[in-house]
């Protein structure tokens, strides 16, 4: 019973870190440390997961959006007027749609998951090494084909993005090659 | 129900709320990618809690997981991808310049 409260402890500690830091991403004008409360606010997810006992994808997650944020902080400071944020620029609009699109949003979402009966709760996780290998065994069998579709797209989106990215040569039409 | 559940539930309602007001009050491309991203967790801490707490057995839940981190790092290559394009276009990702692609 003692572990059981712990893990709750650390579910519910690890989950508003991460809802807090979340909040903190849009509420700073600083670009850096929003990239960095959002690389936090992931972190405390995986971490939410390490402690439901999820553990091979709560260090993906970590490992993942480690990578994913560093890269995030960089194209901030390219591509910001004031990444540094000391010229507290506004740039927000639409404050109060936005505002109150969230909260409804988060109060249609939280009551389907009060009153939704969700059945018999199972209360021991398999181990971390079964978990892993049981994974293996469905990205190799049943699930194939998604996993497959999914590294074609992965594949598709890195090329259409570096296409998109590449200057066209209709606007410079003095590049040569 | 268990608490464990509930509250990871909550989490995930709470990370949309945010995610949702961040995607639609930001004006810059790459904060607006940040709304989507927490957006997108919210539903990835629902999917790990759903596994966990109810169907443990079946690892189709872990491969759902996987399918949204996959859109995770696709929305971020192709988010950037454009974010490169429009600031050679215009010099500026800000999406209150950018009235000229509404239809």
């Amino acid at each position: 019973m003692a572990v059981i409260t712990l893990q709750t402890f650390f579910i519910a500690g690890f989950g508003l870190a991460a809802i807090g830091f979340g909040v903190a991403v849009f509420r700073t004008s600083s670009m850096m440390r929003s990239a960095l409360a959002l690389l936090f606010s992931q972190t405390a997810l995986g971490a939410m997961f390490l402690a439901m006992q999820v553990e091979f994808l709560g260090v993906l997650q970590i490992m993942m959006m480690a990578t994913e944020m560093s890269i995030m902080a960089i194209f901030m400071v390219m591509f910001m007027m004031d990444p540094g944020g000391l010229g507290a620029m506004e740039m927000t609009h639409q404050k109060r749609l936005s505002i109150l699109a969230g909260v409804v949003g988060t109060l249609f979402i939280a009551g389907i998951a009060l009153f939704t009966s969700w059945g018999a709760v199972i209360a021991t996780a398999p181990p971390a090494a079964q978990q892993t290998h049981d994974l293996g065994i469905e990205l190799l069998g049943r699930s194939m084909l998604i996993f497959e579709t999914a590294g074609v797209t992965i594949l598709t989106a890195m090329i259409a993005a570096t296409a998109i990215a590449l200057p066209s040569l209709q606007r410079n039409p003095h590049h040569e090659p | 129900m268990s608490p464990d559940l509930l509250i990871a539930l909550l989490t995930g309602a709470a990370l949309l709320g945010v995610g949702i007001y961040g995607a639609l009050s930001q004006t810059n491309l790459v904060m607006i990618m940040m709304g989507v991203e927490l957006i997108l967790a919210g539903a990835l801490v629902n999917l790990v809690a759903f596994w966990r707490f109810l169907h443990p057995d079946n690892y189709a839940g872990q491969m759902f997981v996987l399918i949204v981190m996959t859109v995770m790092a696709l929305e971020m290559a192709v988010g950037f991808g454009v974010a490169i394009a429009r600031f050679r276009a215009r010099g500026s990702v800000e999406m209150e310049e950018a009235r000229e692609l509404q239809g």
